[in-house]
């Protein structure tokens, strides 16, 4: 939208296609500010939920959308849960997030989507190098009292219980591996991780991509079906 | 969702500990802790889903710890770390860092030295900014290191 055509808008000429599935399309906002006073990040960057809920009502969707401000907010919900008109502002700002090209993302977001979709984890990670780490750590853990019989059940068929893995426990925070593990070993849980697809992240919640979410699930539920397991414990 | 049963991390630690599958030593940490509602599992799974995690983790927490209290406001009221939503990988760090000023200052005044919490978001940031903050020494957990340390195990 140029500067020039954003001087005209008028409640009459509203382009009220785009935004009928957004609660907010016929201007339920009252202004009253409560969002504002309730976001924790509001006057950062001059960023307030009322703006961009006023922005949207006025057909300015190009304009919140090129702004810094749906990336500064974090989708906490305190502003929809004060509103009095229930408008669904982090859904608003998730929407938002989807209309930027993806090479405008901001950081390294899309870079780790596209990593996870291309190779199933946000690193890239080669499933060899994962086995390499993940039995390494197991090495640490059986050299510790109690857990002397302690090994790392990758891709065991028939578990009870499979687990997903956030990618920075195989990065740079491989000692948090051992909580959870610690955890199963002493409750004698009969559990899995699989080899393939075990990221445990979904970067499409952030950038507002709900296809690579759909993918990211199906592929959970692939693993489920292949290794026929029994439980799934919800990625941390 | 009938093909297969799902867990949440808080269902999974009830269960074992319900089951007498695992047993906890509630002695082995004596500082003041306090607990953070990470924003997805509390107000917003509320909101979504119908159920927010409140009670959960504040019963898990009662296994681990004689000592622990709650930031206020809490639970759906709770305040945001900031660094959630992929706040901590969008690059805009000086934001970030700023937003979570609200959430050190609950934590100072709350008193308690160790943070314990479910996400790794929330982990994450709670890492990045507690010495900005003038609270260095802070010991920040996730739930299940908590538990993991009060195993009473083998």
């Amino acid at each position: 939208m140029t500067p020039e055509n954003s001087l005209r808008i008028s409640i009459e000429n509203l382009e009220r296609t785009r935004c009928a599935q957004w609660p907010h399309a016929q201007d339920n906002c009252l202004t009253c500010a409560m969002c504002s006073g309730a976001c924790p990040v509001a006057g950062v960057d001059d960023f307030d939920p009322r703006k961009i809920v006023r922005l949207i009502s006025m057909g300015m969707t190009d304009a919140a959308a090129d702004s810094r401000w749906p990336w500064i907010c974090t989708m906490c919900g305190k502003c929809e849960q004060i509103c009095p008109m229930g408008i669904e502002i982090p859904d608003i700002i998730r929407r938002l997030r989807a209309m930027r090209a993806r090479d405008k993302v901001p950081g390294i977001l899309q870079d780790g989507l596209a990593n996870a979709l291309r190779t199933g984890n946000n690193l890239g990670l080669p499933k060899e190098d994962f086995v390499f780490i993940l039995e390494d750590v197991a090495a640490e853990i059986a050299e510790e009292p109690g857990f002397e019989e302690f090994t790392v059940p990758i891709d065991k068929e028939g578990a009870a219980l499979l687990t997903t893995i956030h990618n920075k426990l195989v990065n740079t925070h491989t000692d948090d591996l051992k909580h959870w593990w610690k955890i199963f070993h002493a409750a004698g849980e009969d559990w899995t991780v699989a080899s393939d697809n075990w990221e445990g992240t979904s970067w499409g919640y952030f950038t507002g991509d709900d296809e690579a979410m759909r993918v990211m699930a199906g592929r959970i539920v692939e693993n489920m079906r292949r290794l026929k397991i029994k439980t799934l414990l919800w990625p941390e | 969702m009938k093909e297969f049963e799902t867990v949440t991390v808080f269902d999974l630690l009830i269960r074992y500990i319900k089951d007498g599958r695992i047993r906890l030593d509630r002695t082995r940490f004596e500082g003041l802790a306090t607990y953070h509602d990470p924003c997805n599992y509390g107000r917003r799974a509320q909101k979504r889903f119908g159920h927010g995690f409140f009670e959960e983790p504040r019963w898990i927490l009662d296994q681990c710890l004689e000592n622990w209290v709650d930031l206020h406001p809490c639970r759906e009221n709770q305040i945001c770390c900031g660094g959630g939503g992929g706040a901590l990988t969008s690059g805009y760090n000086e934001e970030r860092i700023y937003y979570g000023r609200r959430k050190m200052e609950q934590i100072h005044a709350s008193g308690a030295r160790m943070m314990v919490v479910p996400c790794h978001s929330c982990h994450g940031q709670f890492n990045n900014i507690k010495a900005k903050y003038g609270l260095p020494d802070l010991s920040v957990k996730y739930l299940w290191e908590l538990v993991a340390d009060c195993l009473v195990w083998p």
